[in-house]
């Protein structure tokens, strides 16, 4: 349905934005409460409402596929956009699913707890969606705000501070070089909107290109940051370890889904490939910030013994690899990369879930560490499952969506002529298994260290349960998920 | 007679078994071993049935194909066919599969319901390999069946078990990696996934070095496989520690994987890179003559049983990897009926080795693990002159070793023959070499294996009071030793399909 935008009523306009108001809504509902009555910590149903509004949010979502059209001249609301919004929001789901167990024992400020979560997964949508420098940096600054509250949650302990405080000034700092890096745009074009930058640039490529690296690096380190990649990944480490194992999870799906649709969506808005000489330049750049990733994350995971630090490695590792979805600036390459972001966050997702069970249990007992996996598939054998489909998945084991999304990726690369990019990328999926491998040797190898059967409660359960299906349905029938892609990418590039 | 899809329910008739195990309580240890063999036999059926399917409609050409689109949006399909190729070994990995069950059921005492999922598992990704005519679905078959015979060396292993299922592991996925991305480049060349189509369509003829590089990433995965020297490593290690129906698996299924792909995919799809690899720049041969000679030699120098059967499997597959460059070695010389016959009768040579391999060296992992049971040592220093105490282990242990050396009148036989037939025909030189190592082969299996465990004085203290053959090792064994003799005899029901298989795949070249 293709609206002109002059001719969209106040109706046509809500229901666009009908995600994003039902998201704000439930977290206002959520919010609210927790505000006027602080003390009243027996609430249960945050979470419950919080659901309920995701819910709501993905079904208006899936009404809006189909649509082509800008909403209030920042909003595009695309086949893309509709994607990544389901994505984001689909991933929220699993995980208030998850955190579920942790703030039932930790009750204090719950109600603020999932209307940050609601918060990041609102700045999720509308980055997804947004054609504006103004509108990015807003949607980028909640997620950044949402991300330091949750971050802090527990704030009597002193590792969370540690986290918080190394997340904020990195955070902060690489903000703040990231709007310089838009002001440089919209001083060199006079134009806040990706459109209207990128006709500029198209008219007068070679006199702007001496001012456009610098632009280009600034918000590369921008979104460099969010993703993880090297040489800005330094906090996610120290952040996933220092917080809890539900935060940790949260961070690892909101900043990578926001930095992935920023950089896809302005980077391949504003420089389009055929701009050859300017592509090439942002292009060469991210290969060598992809291949750094790629590398770096995956070596430094096979020294880790703490859990979280080993999968804060692989996800950086991951993230590295999406990127070369994005550097191949074509419909194969975006497809692949929306494939291999739906693949992550469903394995990263079902991990932390599975690690969950660990730091709610006791906190105390855990030690962090490998060891607290041995014997797992005695003591809990469909958990034992699930962790161990997910870990497949992130190495890429064939009848995994991690599979799937490797192929295609590498796929896309070779299509391009990245040759070397794809034999990197396959060759740190194999160093990945050897990280992995030392989890699943503790769960199916190690004798057990206490004999007690764990108990997973059902909340918790149901995320793992929904990663695993997941995981192991895109595996083996990545069909219809793959045509959506494809024509969610068609979209972006065709139209 | 068969308008129904024989292929699929082969091929997913263990997965079936194996999920049923799944339901069942994992105290009921009985159910468990008597459903994983159930199933085990039924595959066993299945693929007499498709044997004699296939020799009925004539082994050329590809028969029971069946195909349907799995992923249309990457064009990739679920596209199986078998021929005179793929049946026998297919019926090779399905009695394997069930005389390890059937032997696993007496041995294996831990975590059953585990154990059998995952042989059962192993078995549809094998029965996968040898069935798939599309190159993703063939790798994801490859890639899936590294994972059951992982956990089943990493649990049910012996002591160093972790360290060799983990270098088992990364070093076939790193060969499997080149391999995807060779896969990649074949779909944007020929625009399909199809292995039959590719072959047609001769991807990168006209490059000379991406057809060089391609094939070699292939040639890489299957050679890690095979256990080929220089990337045969991981093999003794493997074997030394993994439990015995694990090592019967690797021996006999895994080991004749490389080789089928070998014959299957690299050399449809890449001839002139392979012939230049054969004759040109002789790697091939190279490498086909150093794991027969130095695995020979290493063979004769190991003290441990496992590790000894090990270095004779290298030795094996080199075999089979000279019968190959003896055919290829004759591509764009076939212009005769003659020319055609001696081509074939190398891969011939080749392919009877596969299976006959299969037979022989599982039938020895069998024994290898019958005489662990009882002495809990695999050190060659400690046993002696144990045919006197258990006669019947050393009467089918001899016939064995006799078949593992290539003794005519036995299987192992008549794949060397026509290896050698044919290499001395075109790479005279590759066949002198070679010759040494059934020397070497013979000197080891007769004086490290055979004089070292049966002959010579028995320690009484030690081995006095060890149990002959049980029943259920003499079921386990007999069929391999029927079929070691039968075949030694009279090779023509598999050499034919072999034959005509091979020499259509040879016709079909440019």
């Amino acid at each position: 349905m293709n609206l002109a935008e002059s001719t969209l009523s106040l109706g046509q306009t809500l229901w666009l934005l009908s995600p994003e108001l039902a998201l704000l809504l439930t977290s206002l509902i959520v919010l609210v409460p927790s505000l006027i009555h602080p003390r009243q910590e027996q609430r249960r149903w945050p979470p419950y409402v919080a659901l309920i509004g995701l819910g709501a949010a993905l079904v208006a979502t899936t009404t809006l596929w189909g649509c082509d059209t800008r909403v209030l001249a920042v909003l595009s609301c695309d086949a893309l956009a509709v994607t990544l919004k389901c994505i984001a929001l689909g991933a929220t789901v699993i995980l208030v699913l998850t955190a579920n167990t942790y703030t039932r024992t930790h009750t204090r400020h719950r109600g603020t707890f999932y209307a940050m979560v609601l918060f990041s997964a609102l700045a999720m949508c509308l980055l997804s969606g947004a054609t504006n420098l103004v509108l990015i940096l807003l949607a980028l600054d909640l997620l950044n705000v949402a991300s330091y509250v949750l971050i802090s949650y527990q704030a009597d302990d002193p590792r969370s501070t540690e986290a918080a405080i190394k997340f904020f000034l990195y955070n902060a700092t690489l903000s703040a070089v990231f709007l310089y890096g838009l002001s440089w745009l919209y001083g060199l074009t006079g134009s806040t909107d990706l459109n209207g930058i990128a006709a500029v640039v198209r008219e007068q490529e070679n006199t702007l290109r001496p001012a456009m690296l610098p632009a280009l690096i600034f918000v590369g380190a921008g979104f460099a940051l969010k993703v993880g990649a090297v040489p800005f990944h330094q906090w996610v480490p120290d952040a996933y370890e220092g917080t809890p194992t539900p935060i940790a999870a949260f961070l690892s799906v909101g900043p990578m889904i926001g930095g992935l649709t920023v950089v896809s969506r302005v980077l391949l808005t504003v420089l389009p490939p055929d701009l050859e000489i300017l592509a090439m330049d942002w292009r060469t750049l991210l290969m060598a910030i992809a291949t750094l990733t790629m590398t770096v994350g995956n070596l430094v995971a096979l020294w880790q013994h703490n859990t979280e630090r080993l999968l804060a490695y692989s996800s950086i590792a991951q993230g590295g690899a999406m990127l070369i979805g994005v550097i191949t600036a074509s419909r194969r390459g975006l497809t692949a990369m929306l494939l291999c972001l739906i693949a992550y966050l469903l394995a990263n997702l079902g991990a932390f879930a599975a690690a969950t069970v660990f730091s709610s249990q006791a906190g105390s007992q855990a030690s962090g560490t490998v060891e607290d996996y041995a014997g797992l598939s005695k003591r809990a054998p469909a958990l034992a499952f699930g962790l161990l489909v997910c870990l497949f998945s992130l190495g890429g084991v064939p009848l995994t969506a991690g599979f799937t999304g490797k192929l295609y990726l590498l796929s896309a690369a070779m299509e391009e002529g990245l040759l070397w990019l794809a034999i990197v990328g396959a060759t740190v999926s194999i160093m990945s298994l050897a990280c992995y491998w030392k989890i699943i040797r503790a769960m199916y190898i190690a004798p057990p260290q206490t004999e007690a059967r764990l108990t997973v409660s059902p909340t918790l359960g149901m995320a793992l349960g929904l990663a695993v299906v997941g995981v192991l349905a895109i595996g083996i029938f990545p069909d219809p998920l793959l045509e959506l892609l494809q024509a969610a990418a068609q979209g972006f590039f065709g139209g | 007679m068969m308008n129904f899809q024989i292929l699929s329910v082969t091929l997913f008739a263990p997965l079936a078994g194996a999920l049923l195990i799944l339901v069942i309580p994992q105290e009921d240890v009985k159910s468990i071993r008597r459903i994983g063999v159930a199933f085990a036999f039924l595959t066993l059926v299945l693929t007499t049935i498709i044997w004699v399917g296939v020799a009925q409609a004539g082994a050329a050409g590809m028969s029971f194909s069946e195909q349907y689109p799995w992923i249309p949006a990457f064009n990739v399909q679920y596209h199986l066919g078998v021929d005179g190729l793929s049946a026998p070994l297919l019926f090779l990995i399905a009695l394997l599969t069930t005389l390890s069950l059937f032997y696993s059921s007496r041995t294996i005492e831990m975590r059953v319901k585990e154990y059998y999922f995952l042989f059962l598992l192993l078995e549809t990704a094998s029965l996968g390999i040898f069935l798939a005519l599309d190159l993703v679905l063939f790798y994801v078959f490859w890639e899936v069946s590294l994972v059951p015979v992982f956990l089943l060396i990493g649990v049910w292993g012996r002591e160093q078990r972790e360290h060799a299922a983990i270098k088992f592991f990364l070093y076939t996925l790193a060969g499997s990696v080149a391999m995807l991305l060779a896969i990649i480049g074949v779909y944007f060349q020929a625009r399909t996934f199809d292995i039959l189509g590719a072959a047609e369509f001769q991807p990168f003829a006209g490059s000379f070095t991406w057809a060089n590089i391609a094939f070699l990433a292939f040639f890489v995965a299957f050679a890690i496989r095979t256990a080929s020297f220089p990337f045969h490593t991981w093999l003794p290690e493997a074997h030394a520690e993994a439990p015995t129906a694990g090592s019967v698996a690797l021996a006999g299924i895994s080991l004749t994987m490389g080789a089928y792909g070998l014959i299957r995919i690299a050399l449809p799809l890449f001839p002139e890179p392979f012939h230049y690899f054969v004759l040109q720049v002789p790697v091939i041969p190279v490498v086909a003559i150093t794991s027969i000679v130095y695995g020979a030699l290493v063979c004769m120098a190991q003290w441990h049983l496992k590790r000894l059967i090990a270095y004779s499997s290298v030795v094996h597959m080199g075999y089979v990897t000279l019968g190959t460059c003896a055919a290829v070695a004759s591509i764009g010389t076939l212009n005769s009926p003659e020319a055609l016959n001696a081509a074939a009768s190398g891969l011939n040579g080749a392919a009877m080795q596969m299976f006959a391999h299969g037979i022989i060296t599982g039938g020895m992992f069998f024994l290898a693990g019958i005489i662990y049971e009882r002495t809990h040592t695999d050190d060659l220093k400690d046993l002696g002159g144990l045919a006197s105490q258990v006669p019947y282990i050393y009467g089918i242990a001899m016939v064995t070793g006799l078949a593992l050396l290539g003794l005519p009148g036995l299987a192992g036989f008549w794949g060397e023959f026509f290896v050698f037939r044919s290499t001395m025909g075109f790479i005279p030189i590759a066949a002198f070499i070679g010759i040494l190592g059934l020397v070497f082969t013979a000197a080891c299996i007769l004086w490290k294996m055979v004089q070292h465990i049966f002959l010579g004085q028995l320690n009484r203290r030690k081995w006095g009071r060890l149990q002959d053959m049980a029943w259920w090792e003499k079921a386990t064994m007999w069929p391999l030793v029927l079929v070691m003799i039968f075949l030694g005899l009279y090779p023509a029901p598999v050499l034919d399909m072999f034959n005509a298989a091979l020499t259509a795949l040879l016709q079909a070249l440019p």
